[in-house]
């Protein structure tokens, strides 16, 4: 018979589920993701760092874990709370199931809850603390209120030292500030050699390596928690060479060339939003996992183009800069998981590489 | 039907990046005029023109060139100044002091192109003329080189290159015949 | 930006009558069309020949042409009445061969009219398939290979190309020929010897072949500038080599990793941009289990059964939106119907809950069809369930087939192993039961994958079915049992009958357990915005989101799947009564299982249910909504006489029970269908059945016409014996008198019945009075007789209405019934002059 275990919310919400993955008791903060496919791609990417996920998805697990899709070598998620879960293992790439994974890292997972209901419950009070428990007494709760969440996110998943990707195209360094393999598996598809260095690598670092262009990659958190230097870096890398940045690599962008930030009320996981590419009014889809947004009225115009947005929440989903090939998207391009409406982005980059050799030749 | 090289997808976003380095090349959109080159380059430069619209809340001039007087390698008697015409919705455009940029198709030879300049300097003395193809598929026979270019397809002489656009051909592709 | 087109005047094509493989979803979603072009401030005209249509009676009788809907027929219209444009996107297929002999005809460019939706060049490539494979081809999307070949050395070439295995065909000019698929070179040399006797134009085609494979389909919309969303993927549990119309179909899809989804969403894409569709597509693929690869099977750019499933799937109104896209609207101006409240069309629909649809098939009505399921489609119609678990919903729409209540995951222990592999391997009409019964012998989930080509996830999940079945059984009456049977979709009615007690019991045991139904609303954003389409399905969770209605509600209960007999014109019906329920100020409620009935349109009820049609779901129903009026259309004895049983609600079963019928001679070849209100009968109109000698027993009372053959010279005399027959009678609401016609003019009375609901579509097309609105208002005591009297008298025959049933036999390769109004799929309207009837 599955052990029952709790999910409760800072707010005093306690819901009763069943486990399965890992038995450990564990703490992070709670949202929804809506995405359909790609259970895999969810949990182990790094921007879900002490979250705990709630899948709308109603079952999970239906087919095994597939080599060529995590987004994570050690995930750090800290939960995942679905309403069926099946441990499975039977899809033509069958390796791993579900559990065994969730077992394997550590991450409890807890199954049979009401997620409609709690999504309504999340969507009406936002973003907030949550533990997975044995006993959903009051010592849980008062341990759950008395967890203060890391903020030193990016330092936790990001790669601590440089390590190269080899391919015999455009050279490109990654900045990894907790990094989805999909950024890495569209760049090793178009070819490139690339190095991925840590988040706190300086500008001149960087540029010693004589990168075509450079990627400023996602990761967890809030941009705010990381230090100046991170900003001067950018500053300093977009004025030489091409600049792609993704997820929190956007935020970070916006923040270097004079933007604010701001915490999103509900964080936003899924992949259902139309967004809007301004200069064509184009309407497409991918995948989102924003918990902030870049301040509209704080972007200076004569710097900064505002590309892409989001049709339902009015959220800036791209920005490019005006005098360099720079630009950047809250989205997640590569379609891990998700839709790969705009995974031609990369070819964008590939060919702004091009552009500036061509240039520098010429 | 050819071999599809550019979809309609690849097709817009080809315009919309060479759209964006307009506007880094330029520092922005002031003074700036388009010059399609008949036929299809003029849609494609309208194309640019709606994205800078859309972009900068800027309206920018699109002029229409007919170039085939002006091909040195067609059997012609040399115009007069009168029979150069760039035809535009507005009368006043003018290239005098402004910076051009000459949008085209496919850029081959580049005897179109010389054309082009040639056709240009004669309106008047721009600041600058940059030129913005969708497609360059090699092949120069003169030293004339894109400042924006859409996709690089390499071809042999022996193959066709087509862009087709919605306007006229029901459909935005790149399509290469054997 | 592309300027919509405004339309003054458009004609729609309709779907024509109901048959195998087209049951009411044209109609319904033609119904949802007709609104979205009343918005655009559009008159409608609308051809078709299905009596049992729903928009034909939103429509000005003036407007409406019951005709075959055939080129000719088009072109009439076309030259009277002036359209600006005809849309075909609600006509099926045949719309599609219609549109493109129509841009043909030449009449577009005379007459100026324009058709809606795809171009010609559309229309062209997808009805050519080679055409349609070369587009495909240039856009690098993989299509199965395929060639024909004129000896054994040219096809040995080509396999060495494509590789086994692959299917030989004979070619043939006049006559369908067989397949046989090859795996080795042993089997094609047989094959090809055997083809090329068979062939007399000395010619094969060799085709790659996919049995086996996955097969997904994609449901996606399109605006004239390209913006496209998919609005979901559907899953057919069986593989490529039975039709996906008798599949069981999963939506969202359930055993693709995301970057397949991926690929083939791109891919869907990818084509509709190709074909420059507006307005929705449904493209079909086959997906390898072994690898990533996939083709391309089927591309059908009009509304369909599928894009019908995805619409109740997702709540996301397809027909609707598809109507502002065909037309030329940009997809982020298109306003939802006021209900969606929150919700933008552009919002790509994501699911927090699953459906499933299982297939009914008419082989109890047919006994000697063809039971085997293969490519040719033969279902009559589906039943889907939606829960929050796979179990669930997969119980729920195995509960409202045509498996027996009685019974949650039947038995079949009249076979023997040899058979039930057989059967896996070939299966027939029972698959499900076959499935289950496999495992329940113990067969390894491995070996079932293998022999039938199923995803192992199904076998897992039925295989947990069965545990908890057993677990029920084993522990009756318990509060585990309760919570695992409503865990894995067990309603109450089907704990009664595991446990052999009654349904009062089991409420017991749930009020003593504190175990309340949910229901959780059918909506397209998995709860991140409120959308209240107010459709409905039950779980038994911590959140219920449906609250009854603050005023008086009515509950129709609907039909559920279709079946053979006259099951589309009991849907017709239930919308009826809904129509007139809420005229007449109900908020009304309807609880339906058939993903195809008009009846399920949103805008025909304020609230619905998509819920199995069993006692204890609708108790539960009652029991939350507490409605004024509960209204039962067509026979369902069983369901009437429990509901009956229970004083404090008001039942209304509409027609009255056909068991109350009084034949006297079986022969019956005419009928004065009569109006009672009380003491006064109103006599309607003669009827005639048809000529033919064997249509005479009322068992084959398929094909009648209104009014009687020489109504001035008998009419009279029939309506005064009939209204003497009924004189003092109990009879009320609508009745008709019968007589047979032993010799020419010479009628003998031949007995009383209520009128049957398929005459009853049929009289109000004939007669332009809507005679289910009639005995809805009469029930609720709200009828206003003087005027329908009034009404009545003003109704002298001009013309003669004709209808014709139609049967399945030939599309299921049975012989030639006599055709019962049991057998009867559907049926064909028309209207005759009475003075060209005479010159015939």
């Amino acid at each position: 018979m599955p052990t029952t275990r709790y999910l409760i919310l800072e707010d005093g919400t306690s819901y009763t589920g069943q486990a399965f993955g890992s038995l450990a008791t564990t703490t992070g903060e709670i949202i929804t993701n809506s995405t359909m496919n790609g259970y895999q791609e969810i949990i182990t990417n790094q921007v879900h760092h002490n979250q705990i996920i709630v899948f709308t998805q109603p079952s999970i697990g239906n087919t095994g874990l597939d080599q060529n899709a995590y987004e994570s070598i050690l995930p750090s998620a800290k939960g995942v709370v679905v309403r069926e879960y099946e441990n499975l293992a039977t899809d033509h790439l069958k390796r791993i199931s579900l559990d065994r994974y969730l077992k394997q890292h550590g991450i409890p997972g807890i199954y049979g809850i009401d997620t409609r209901q709690l999504r309504h419950h999340l969507q009406n009070q936002g973003t907030m603390k949550a533990s997975i428990v044995d006993v959903d007494d009051e010592h849980a709760f008062d341990q759950l209120s008395a967890t203060v969440l890391t903020n030193q996110q990016v330092a936790q998943v990001a790669t601590p030292k440089p390590y190269p990707n080899p391919g015999e195209g455009d050279n490109v360094i990654v900045v990894d500030f907790g990094l989805k393999h999909g950024i890495l598996r569209e760049l090793s598809k178009r070819k490139c050699n690339v190095t991925v260095v840590p988040w706190d690598t300086s500008s001149e670092q960087i540029m010693d390596f004589d990168p075509d262009g450079v990627v400023l990659s996602t990761g967890p958190g809030s941009p705010n928690s990381l230090p100046e230097s991170v900003l001067h870096m950018i500053k300093a890398i977009e004025s030489q060479v091409p600049l792609m940045a993704i997820g929190l690599g956007h935020q970070l962008f916006g923040l270097a060339n004079g933007a604010r930030i701001l915490p999103l009320d509900v964080e936003h996981h899924g992949s259902n939003h139309p967004i809007k590419e301004i200069i064509t009014n184009e309407i497409f889809y991918a995948d989102q996992e924003q918990g902030y947004e870049i301040d509209k009225k704080s972007i200076n115009h004569k710097q900064l183009l505002i590309t892409y947005l989001d049709v339902m929440n009015g959220t800036i989903q791209g920005l490019r800069h005006r005098d360099f090939p720079a630009f950047s998207v809250e989205f997640l391009p590569d379609g891990a998981p998700g839709p790969k409406d705009r995974v031609d982005l990369f070819d964008d980059f590939i060919e702004m590489m091009a552009v500036r050799r061509r240039n520098d030749n010429g | 039907m050819g071999k599809v090289v550019l979809d309609q997808m690849a097709m817009q976003r080809a315009l919309t990046r060479i759209t964006y380095e307009i506007i880094e090349k330029n520092k922005g959109v002031d003074d700036l005029v388009l010059i399609g080159i008949k036929t299809r380059g003029v849609y494609l430069a309208q194309r640019i023109a709606s994205r800078l619209q859309q972009l900068e809340n800027v309206s920018v001039p699109v002029g229409e060139l007919d170039i085939t007087n002006y091909r040195d390698d067609v059997e012609h008697d040399k115009p007069t100044e009168t029979e150069v015409t760039i035809t535009n919705s507005n009368p006043n455009i003018s290239v005098k002091d402004k910076r051009v940029v000459i949008v085209d198709d496919v850029l081959y030879t580049g005897r179109t192109v010389r054309a082009a300049l040639s056709a240009i300097m004669d309106l008047g003395r721009p600041k600058m003329i940059n030129l913005a193809v969708l497609v360059d598929r090699g092949h120069r026979e003169l030293p004339i080189r894109a400042d924006f270019v859409g996709k690089n397809i390499p071809s042999s002489q022996k193959e066709k290159i087509s862009v087709l656009v919605s306007e006229i051909d029901g459909k935005d592709a790149v399509e290469i015949n054997k | 930006m592309t300027m919509a087109d405004n339309y003054n005047k458009v004609l729609i094509i309709g779907g024509g009558p109901t048959t195998l493989g087209s049951e009411n979803e044209l109609d319904a979603a033609a119904f949802e069309k007709v609104i979205a072009f009343k918005k655009m401030g559009t008159k409608v005209l609308y051809l078709d020949n299905n009596p049992f249509s729903v928009v034909a009676d939103e429509i000005q009788a003036a407007n409406v042409f019951f005709q075959t809907i055939n080129l000719e027929n088009i072109i009439n219209i076309i030259t009277k009445e002036h359209p600006d444009a005809i849309l075909f996107s609600v006509a099926g297929l045949l719309g599609q061969k219609l549109a493109l002999q129509l841009y043909q005809s030449g009449i577009l460019e005379s007459e100026h009219v324009a058709i809606i939706g795809n171009s010609l060049t559309t229309f062209q490539t997808v009805a050519d398939s080679d055409r349609l494979r070369q587009l495909l081809t240039d856009w690098n999307e993989p299509v199965i290979a395929s060639r024909t070949v004129a000896s054994d050395d040219d096809a040995v070439e080509f396999v060495r190309e494509i590789g086994f295995p692959v299917i030989v065909k004979p070619l043939s000019t006049d006559h369908d020929t067989s397949r046989i698929i090859c795996f080795n070179m042993d089997d094609l040399e047989a094959a090809l010897q055997y083809s090329f006797d068979q062939t007399y134009i000395k010619r094969c085609s060799i085709e790659q072949s996919i049995v086996g494979f996955k097969e997904i389909e994609m449901v996606g919309i399109r605006d004239v500038d390209g913006n496209k969303i998919l609005v979901t993927g559907l899953e057919n549990m069986d593989p490529i080599g039975i039709h996906s119309g008798d599949s069981i179909i999963f939506a969202p899809t359930q055993t693709l990793i995301n970057e397949e989804y991926q690929r083939l969403r791109t891919a869907t894409f990818k084509i509709m941009d190709a074909l420059n569709i507006t307005g929705s597509c449904h493209i079909q693929f086959a997906q390898s289990r072994t690898d990533s690869d996939y083709f391309v099977t089927k591309i059908s750019p009009y509304f369909t059964r599928n894009t019908a499933l995805a619409t109740k799937a997702t709540a996301y109104p397809i027909a609707y939106v598809s109507t502002f896209l065909e037309v030329g609207h940009p997809l982020a101006e298109v306003r939802l119907p006021s209900k969606y409240s929150h919700i933008k069309p552009l919002l790509e629909p994501t699911l927090d809950h699953i459906l499933v649809k299982i297939p009914l098939w008419p082989f109890e009505d047919i006994p000697d069809a063809d039971q085997h399921l293969d490519t040719v489609m033969k279902s009559v119609g589906s039943t889907i369930g939606i829960g929050r678990t796979v179990e669930e919903a997969i119980i729920k729409a195995m509960h409202s087939s045509q498996f027996s209540p009685r019974d949650i995951l039947p038995s079949v222990q009249n076979i023997d192993d040899d058979d039930v592999i057989n059967q896996l391997i070939h299966p027939l009409a029972s698959r499900i039961l076959i499935l289950i019964e496999a495992l329940r012998r113990g067969f390894s989930i491995d070996d079932l994958a293998e022999l039938t080509k199923i995803d192992q996830f199904y076998f897992y999940k039925l295989k947990q079915l069965i545990f908890a079945q057993t677990f029920v059984q084993t522990n009756p009456l318990t509060a585990e049992s309760i919570k695992m049977g409503h865990q894995y979709g067990f309603g109450d009615g089907m704990l009664a009958e595991l446990w052999n007690t009654s349904i009062q019991t089991v409420e017991k045991l749930n009020q003593d357990n504190n175990v309340q139904v949910t229901y959780k609303e059918v909506e397209s954003s998995a709860g991140e915005f409120i959308e209240n389409t107010n459709i409905f399905y039950s779980s038994y969770e911590l959140e219920n989101e449906s609250q009854p209605f603050e005023t008086d509600s009515a509950l129709v209960i609907g039909r559920g799947g279709n079946q053979l007999g006259p099951n589309a014109a009991a849907d017709y019906y239930t919308s009826q009564v809904l129509i007139q329920l809420h005229k007449s100020g109900y908020k009304t409620i309807v609880l339906n299982n058939n993903p195809n009935a008009v009846s399920m349109s949103p805008q025909l009820s304020d609230k619905q249910y998509i819920e199995p049609i069993q006692l204890g779901n609708i108790l539960n129903i009652i029991r939350l909504e507490r409605p004024k009026v509960i209204v039962l259309p067509g026979n369902r004895h069983y369901l009437a006489k429990n509901l009956k049983q229970r004083d404090e609600l008001n039942i209304i079963v509409l027609p009255p029970d056909q068991k109350d019928a009084q034949l006297i001679r079986p022969e019956i070849t005419n009928a004065v269908d009569y109006f009672i209100d009380g003491n006064v009968i109103l006599p309607i109109t003669t009827i005639s059945y048809s000529v033919t000698s064997y249509k005479r027993n009322q068992r084959y009372n398929t094909n009648y016409q209104q009014p009687m053959n020489q109504f001035t010279q008998y009419g009279q005399k029939l309506i005064a014996e009939g209204r003497k027959q009924l004189t003092g009678g109990h009879w009320q609401g609508l009745v008709q008198v019968l007589f047979e016609e032993t010799t020419p003019g010479n009628f003998k009375f031949a007995g009383i019945r209520p009128i049957r609901i398929t005459e009853t579509a049929f009289l109000t097309k004939a007669t332009g009075i809507n005679w289910v609105r009639v005995l809805v208002k009469k029930n609720l005591g709200n009828l206003d007789l003087v005027r329908l009297a009034e009404l009545l008298s003003h109704t002298e025959p001009k013309r003669f209405a004709i209808m014709n049933g139609i049967f399945p036999f030939e599309a299921l390769h049975a012989r030639n019934h006599q055709g019962s109004s049991k057998q009867e799929v559907g049926a064909s309207l028309q209207f005759k002059n009475i003075d060209q009837q005479k010159k015939e």
